[in-house]
């Protein structure tokens, strides 16, 4: 009795254990330990590279980079929140370019016709995808491999069919490249802004409707979220047609910016995207993650990727310290994850005792 | 019709019907000469160096995890022989016992991590797949400034890991096919098959009846990296120089074959000669179709639609074997 009576002082006097608790708290969120990453990453090529990096030549090149990821990370992230996969990005990409490029580069019509018409591809990849998803019990992962496979397929058929080359070229009109491919500045593109307004959009559906608790419940477990009156089946075509359209969306911005569409592009995509998810603290096994996180993630990610050219270090060395944050990533996210599920039960014990 | 059904209800049932619907689309649309195919080697050839990376990965596959970092460990098998062997002049049983040592290195550090941590194997074979791909091309342009390192084996060594058998036919068909007898053995009659399987179908009963869950999950990853790196070493033995690219494509092309296969991702459920059917089709896919009327730009679509239609009917088959029952009528009899 004594015992125990002398175990709540300690608890009740204790200043260390409320710093310990609040900061115990901070590394419960999700993004906590990616946002610590950042700033190691950030600090790491700042020291290496100095001047250009910290300048606005560093800041553009890895925003740039950031941002065409970032558009196709963030659906994918919330397709992993929900437990699922999409490899099928990687082709979804080039397949949209090449539409924008054959319809409105090869054949002529107005730019909106051939924007329309790849961002089309986008949904309807993704509706298939949710579909095949929803209706067969096969993992995600397999069937978005297939339907990727089948897209390349396609995409490069087609374009040798029509064209005859892997390369398709485009002279946006004026008003579609100030919209969708231009450089702010020189250096800054406009896609930085798009990735803004998919951030911002996203955040709001993730993090304050209840679209995004269904999510969350979704991931976590399937089975009661159905019970729970959740339209699962919805759900998953809705996340599968938003990945399917963003990488759309990036293909899109990418032919404008560039002039021109090739077939071998986009497949970096898709294990970079979800890197930078896992990055971002977001768990593959679903039911956990953010959208800041992802947003976190996404820029370690092109820092490291943009940073290590400043930096005078091998490019490749660049992977490797990928594949180490990836490792720490995961191995933290599995310790904080630990933390805050067993958080509730030991309250459960003090109460006992 | 009796012949049928437990046709049907085996694994690899769904591979040898997409073989012959493959072959018989190539035949029918593409005018193939199918003796002229069987005595190609390049399909051939394409098969063996993915089968070899293959069935460890489906082995994994059964046993409900994966590995995606054999797409860094073919170049890195490949670029460490070259190093040692090559560019330092060491025998050649350093650089190969390099290699391998590689692979079983890189293999427990995914198993030891996938066994520790609740992180699914995907993502934990992701990080060693961009970590290992930093770590070997920046050590090789490190040491030698070059990511192709010239390599030349001694005559022994190529006779067993990198001749051409009548000119065309790489070595490396025989190993595999050695392979592939191994491991239907070890997985069909022996013990350890059943706890791969067991593990596979459920992980808690798996270790509550006493098998190792832990130490077998560890010995399906060092196997299946150092295969992958076993393929690379003999790639720079063939051709005399470590190959640093190609390895990316290893990855969905294994996933692929193993899928076809008719083994389930989720676990518990397929067969090595149902993966290395779904190999031989994958290979005939891809290398067919340069022995017909076919643009071969079309093959990536050919792929993707027999994947989704291998799966499809793996779907099926795998309802109609869980779901069987001999009729009373019969056992009544």
């Amino acid at each position: 009795m004594a015992a125990h009576i002398k175990k709540q002082e300690i608890a009740r006097s204790g200043g260390p254990a409320e710093v310990w608790s609040s900061l115990a708290a901070v590394a419960r969120r999700p993004e906590a330990g990616s946002l610590l990453g950042l700033i190691v990453v950030y600090v790491f090529f700042a020291v290496l590279g100095g001047y250009t990096f910290l300048g606005l030549t560093g800041w553009s090149s890895w925003l740039n980079m950031a941002a065409e990821i970032g558009i196709i990370a963030l659906p994918v992230g919330l397709l992993m929140i929900a437990g699922d996969l999409d490899i099928s990005v990687g082709a979804v990409l080039p397949a949209s370019s090449l539409t924008v490029a054959i319809i409105s580069g090869y054949y002529d019509m107005p730019d909106y016709v051939g924007i329309a018409a790849g961002l089309t591809i986008g949904l309807a990849v993704g509706l298939i995808n949710g579909l095949l998803v929803t209706f067969t019990r096969i993992p995600s992962l397999i069937i978005t491999i297939g339907t990727m496979f089948v897209v390349m397929g396609l995409s490069l058929g087609f374009t040798i069919m029509i064209k005859g080359s892997t390369g398709v070229f485009i002279i946006p009109d004026p008003f579609t490249k100030s919209l969708l491919g231009t450089a702010m500045g020189g250096m800054f593109r406009v896609g930085i802004l798009w990735w803004l307004a998919f951030i911002v959009v996203l955040y709001y559906f993730l993090h304050l409707s209840p679209w995004g608790n269904w999510v969350f419940a979704f991931g976590g477990d399937r089975e009661s979220a159905r019970n729970a009156g959740i339209p699962t089946k919805k759900l998953t075509l809705q996340l599968y047609m938003l990945s399917g359209f963003s990488a759309a969306f990036v293909g899109v911005m990418q032919v404008i910016a560039n002039g021109s569409a090739q077939v071998a592009a986009g497949s970096s995509f898709i294990f970079n995207s979800i890197m930078c998810v896992v990055i971002g603290g977001v768990l593959l096994t679903g039911g956990a993650g953010s959208v800041i996180g992802i947003v976190v993630g996404t820029m370690t990610f092109a820092i490291v990727n943009q940073g290590i050219f400043y930096s005078g270090l091998d490019p490749n060395f660049g992977s490797i310290i990928i594949g180490a944050l990836l490792l720490v990533a995961v191995m933290s996210n599995d310790k904080f994850r630990s933390l805050a599920l067993s958080f509730t039960v030991k309250k459960e014990v003090r109460a006992q005792t | 019709m009796k012949m049928i059904g437990p046709f049907l209800r085996r694994p690899a049932a769904a591979s040898v019907l997409s073989l012959i619907a493959v072959l018989a689309f190539y035949v029918i649309f593409g005018g193939v000469d199918l003796f002229k195919l069987a005595a190609a080697a390049s399909w051939m050839n394409l098969a063996a160096n993915l089968g070899i990376v293959a069935i460890p990965v489906g082995l994994l596959m059964i046993a409900g995890q994966i590995d995606i970092s054999i797409g860094a460990m073919i170049p890195a098998g490949s670029i460490t022989t070259a190093i040692l062997s090559g560019h330092f002049g060491l025998p050649i049983e350093v650089g190969m016992l390099g290699a391998l040592g590689l692979g079983v290195l890189v293999g427990l550090v995914n198993g030891l991590i996938t066994v520790r941590t609740t992180v699914p194997s995907l993502i934990i074979t992701l990080g060693t797949l961009i970590g290992m791909q930093g770590v070997v091309l920046s050590a090789s342009m490190l040491i030698v400034g070059k990511a192709s390192v010239p390599l030349m084996a001694p005559d022994w060594a190529k006779t067993i890991f990198g001749q051409l058998l009548g000119g065309s036919h790489q070595v490396i068909i025989v190993w595999w096919i050695a392979l592939t007898a191994i491991l239907a053995f070890t997985l069909h009659k022996t013990r350890y098959g059943n706890w791969i399987y067991a593990l596979g179908g459920d992980k808690v009963s798996a270790r509550n009846a006493g098998i190792p869950t832990d130490r077998l999950t560890i010995a399906l990853f060092v196997l299946s990296a150092t295969s992958a790196s076993f393929v690379g070493m003999c790639q720079a033995i063939l051709f005399n120089s470590s190959q640093v690219s190609g390895g990316m494509g290893y990855i969905f092309n294994a996933i692929s074959s193993v899928v076809v296969g008719g083994v389930l991702l989720t676990g518990g459920f397929g067969s090595v000669m149902g993966i290395f059917v779904g190999t031989l089709t994958f290979a005939i896919v891809i290398q067919g179709i340069y022995f017909t009327q076919i643009d071969r730009n079309w093959s990536n679509l050919i792929i993707g639609v027999t994947l989704l239609v291998a799966m499809a009917m793996n779907e099926s088959f795998r309802k109609m074997a869980l779901s069987y029952a001999p009729s009373k009528r019969k056992i009544a009899k």
